[in-house]
């Protein structure tokens, strides 16, 4: 008998072929262990790193850094903390060179309280960086003017949010995600932040949309390892689910068994 | 004596040095970091021909946790 089977499917982002459609943090693991084993198990094949300031006398070894490298996935770097676009560019090319990446979060923050991103300076260093030669990966907002804007500048890839970051409450607005996937068929688009549970994932992924980046709904679970397995097939069950095709939504009831000799059938009167 | 600022705090070393000579002066090793002078990226390449001056400020950072 044939077994029927269906597999990834290879993707391209940033001028990588990968199989994996999530992306993940490597920040809030209960310990190094713990993220390590977490990262293997959801088969993902994009890390999320960041700078932060060294002290002095702390040598040469950097036992983070010595993990994620061991790894031999693909490093997104990301500028978390940069306020304004000046920052964020410098702290994109300081991770050029430490992290051997052009590939770059761009991460500008507009708003202390809900982290929400700044727009119009997010759009400033996105157009600078990429005339420097780096792949942005801009985090961004369900604003699909924001979105026009960025691909104008050239981004290739856009980031919007499910909702604010490491609030677990998922997507927000549907159907501005879906307006955004739209309108940028040729673009690739990854959920960032606010996801908290698979299904989450899932409903991103049944949008259409390229991926799904995520850490504090992995980190921050009871069980980080079993977490991050159930991120991993609920993003490739949301992509099959994608790719099948989603019927139609129906008005009314319609019967799945079939009708013809249904049993003590009468017409009604 | 100058003083600079480093990574946020003040420092003190013995003159006008590079950036090579300043980050040896502070006990920094390894190539596992980058440097920003005065908000401004400087690459590797480049720690041996830029000075550092009093009141400039150092970045020196090194990869950690990110999401």
């Amino acid at each position: 008998m044939q077994v029927l089977e269906t597999k990834n499917t290879t993707w391209q982002i940033g001028g990588k072929m990968l199989s994996s459609r999530l992306l993940i943090g490597s920040a809030l693991y209960p310990s190094p262990a713990t993220m390590e084993d977490a990262i293997k198990i959801s088969g993902a094949q994009i890390v999320t790193v960041s700078l932060r300031r060294q002290s002095a006398g702390q040598g040469a070894r950097n036992p983070f850094w010595d993990i994620i490298k061991s790894l031999s996935i693909e490093v997104l770097p990301n500028t978390a903390g940069s306020h304004s676009a000046k920052e964020a560019i410098t702290t994109a090319r300081m991770a050029r060179e430490v992290f051997g990446t052009n590939w770059i979060k761009l991460e500008v923050i507009g708003d202390q309280y809900n982290l929400q991103p700044d727009p119009f300076e997010t759009v400033k260093a996105a157009e600078v960086l990429i005339n420097e030669g780096f792949e942005v990966f801009p985090y961004t907002t369900d604003d699909l003017v924001v979105a026009k804007r960025l691909a104008d500048v050239g981004c290739k890839i856009l980031m919007p949010w499910g909702s604010m970051i490491g609030s677990g409450k998922g997507l927000m607005n549907p159907d501005n995600l879906t307006a955004i996937r739209k309108q940028f068929p040729e673009l690739k688009l990854i959920i960032d932040a606010g996801i908290g549970k698979p299904s989450h994932a899932t409903q991103a992924m049944e949008l259409g949309y390229d991926g799904v980046l995520l850490n504090s709904a992995i980190a921050l679970a009871q069980d980080p390892v079993r977490m991050a397995d159930a991120f991993k097939r609920a993003v490739e069950a949301g992509r099959l689910g994608y790719e099948a095709g989603v019927m139609q939504k129906r008005e009314f009831a319609s019967p799945s068994t079939p009708t013809v000799g249904t049993p003590f059938w009468h017409q009604f009167a | 004596m100058i003083n600079i600022v480093v990574n946020g705090e003040t420092k003190t070393i013995s003159s006008t040095l590079t950036i090579a000579e300043t980050i040896q002066a502070l006990d920094y090793r390894g190539k596992g970091f980058a440097l920003a002078l005065n908000g401004t990226f400087v690459a590797l390449s480049d720690y041996e021909k830029m000075l550092v001056h009093e009141n400039d400020r150092l970045e020196i950072l090194a990869p950690v946790q990110g999401g």
